[in-house]
């Protein structure tokens, strides 16, 4: 398919930048343009790598509810078991993926937030949340409106 | 008097826009509102700047006549974006910089507010256009190391002066309200609450973190004023002088080291700190220094962590605004933040 996707996205910011962006000249809307081509080019990257990185956190999410799994509350285990049991979605299937992700992600927050585990539990948690935190695709632009005046901080959070 | 018809004339730097002719009608509303024996109110240069996530910047010139004469004001006007990343009140701001009027902390001189928005269409607020430029990374500039070195220790003046001011004296704690016990607990408490209101997907990881600082939350050594967000980017400097501390809608009262902790946060080393000169260890001993507070260093490191926490949650935000089609900006889940916050607990026992 052409244009394929990234062809497309990287067309639109060149389109934005090269005939728009010259036409607009209010200060605060020039800043909303440039902050929405770097998010298109941050995309045109970050996109392919998107089902890849679900599936591959997918499954290393479900490895660690597993390890954790024996010393939580019957309950909360027996609703990891059920995830567990649950196949994997198709790598094509990006909203299943996602979906699952969602689903994984939900039991993981209830587990991890539970007493009775053990130093090398947190241990192997915070190693998990800080891979997958280094492995995200989609990252924040910053565009930064560097030299306001008269009043004006700087527009970052 | 036929103001409108003198409106219009005074707003043509800005075209006849509709959002440039609301804010030239309301603040002419606002000013006969305050100001009764005003006559002859002119408002001139409107321009919309860029900057401010939260609100949206106007600045104009004001004019205007009574019985003492002509008065004439270099302003600017900000008001609530219909998206807007902090849930604060203008009235609240207002208040705070009236009390600093005439104090050592640099800030603007305000004049009106519209706490509500009903001149304005949204909470507004109107102040006094300050000489200066704002550079969010003014540590490191391109300036020379020793007036970078100075510029980052009136930085630090500035807010151990913010710290000092007699919030009591200025009977700040009846429009701020003074904390209820630990101020920690409070403030996670109340960013917990904006967490899981705009929380869209599940984050362990802000969870899991949520719990470790809830385990911990440390005593407060003392109630100061709190600036809330504290930072270059939020001032203007001139001639290597802070002429102004802005931003002031987060400002409440509160634990010392949560400013403390936002400036000594790695995440925002760039913003607040000189490699090799002016780092963590250079700030407190200052502010030790200059205030007399003992500075915890486990203490500081939990705000640290807030910081770091209180920061993801406000991006979370503005992820929500954007999804709802209020807000202009986009963001992404805030997991650059995640690995700073987990290597700062690792620092704690």
């Amino acid at each position: 398919m052409k244009p394929d996707v990234g062809e497309q996205l990287q067309g639109t910011c060149r389109i934005l930048e090269q005939v728009v962006a010259p036409c607009v000249t209010d200060p605060f809307a020039r800043t909303i343009l440039d902050n929405l081509v770097a998010n298109l080019r941050m995309l045109t990257g970050a996109l392919p790598a998107v089902a890849p990185f679900l599936r591959a956190d997918n499954q290393v999410t479900v490895r660690l509810l597993a390890t954790l799994q024996p010393v939580l509350p019957a309950e909360l285990s027996n609703r990891i078991g059920e995830t567990l049991m649950r196949p994997e979605p198709d790598v094509a299937d990006s909203a299943a993926l996602d979906a699952r992700n969602t689903a994984v992600r939900v039991i993981l927050a209830e587990s991890i937030c539970s007493p009775g585990l053990a130093p090398a539990h947190h241990e192997a948690i915070r190693r998990h949340l800080s891979n997958r935190a280094a492995q995200a695709p989609m990252r924040y632009v910053s565009t930064l409106v560097t030299k306001p005046v008269d009043n004006l901080s700087n527009g970052t959070p | 008097m036929n103001a409108p018809a003198e409106q219009s004339l005074s707003c043509q730097p800005v075209g006849v826009d509709q959002p440039a002719m609301a804010v030239i009608e309301g603040l002419s509303n606002l000013i006969r509102a305050r100001l009764p024996q005003a006559r002859n109110i002119r408002l001139a240069n409107l321009v919309r700047s860029a900057g401010g996530l939260s609100r949206e910047n106007w600045r104009l010139d004001a004019s205007w006549t009574d019985a003492q004469g002509e008065h004439s004001l270099e302003i600017i006007l900000m008001r609530d974006a219909s998206g807007t990343l902090l849930d604060t009140a203008r009235d609240r701001e207002f208040t705070v910089l009236a009390a600093l009027a005439g104090s050592d902390v640099p800030a603007p001189r305000v004049h009106w507010v519209d706490a509500n928005g009903c001149y304005l269409g949204a909470p507004s607020i109107v102040m006094d256009r300050m000489p200066g430029a704002c550079d969010y990374l003014a540590p490191n500039s391109a300036a020379p190391l020793d007036s970078r070195i100075a510029l980052a220790r009136q930085f630090l003046w500035v807010l151990t002066r913010i710290h000092a001011f007699n919030w009591r004296g200025a009977q700040l704690g009846m429009h701020l309200g003074e904390p209820q016990g630990k101020p920690s607990s409070a403030e996670l408490e109340h960013w917990d609450a904006t967490y899981r209101r705009v929380q869209l997907e599940p984050h362990p990881e802000l969870d899991y973190i949520h719990d470790w600082l809830s385990e911990r939350a440390p005593e407060s050594e003392a109630i100061v004023l709190v600036h809330g967000d504290f930072k270059p980017g939020n001032a203007l400097v001139e001639a290597g002088r802070i002429t102004a501390k802005l931003d002031w809608e987060t400002a409440h009262l509160g634990d010392p080291l949560k400013d403390l902790g936002w400036i000594t946060n790695p995440v925002r080393r760039r913003e607040h700190q000189i490699a090799d000169h002016w780092e963590r260890e250079q700030i407190v001993n200052a502010y030790r220094l200059i205030t007399g507070h003992a500075v915890d260093e486990h203490h500081l490191t939990w705000w640290n962590v807030f910081s770091n926490w209180k920061l993801a949650v406000i991006q979370l935000t503005a992820i929500a605004e954007f999804v709802q089609g209020r807000y202009h900006h986009v963001f992404q889940t805030p997991s650059w933040l995640y690995r700073p916050m987990f290597q700062l607990m690792d620092r704690l026992p």
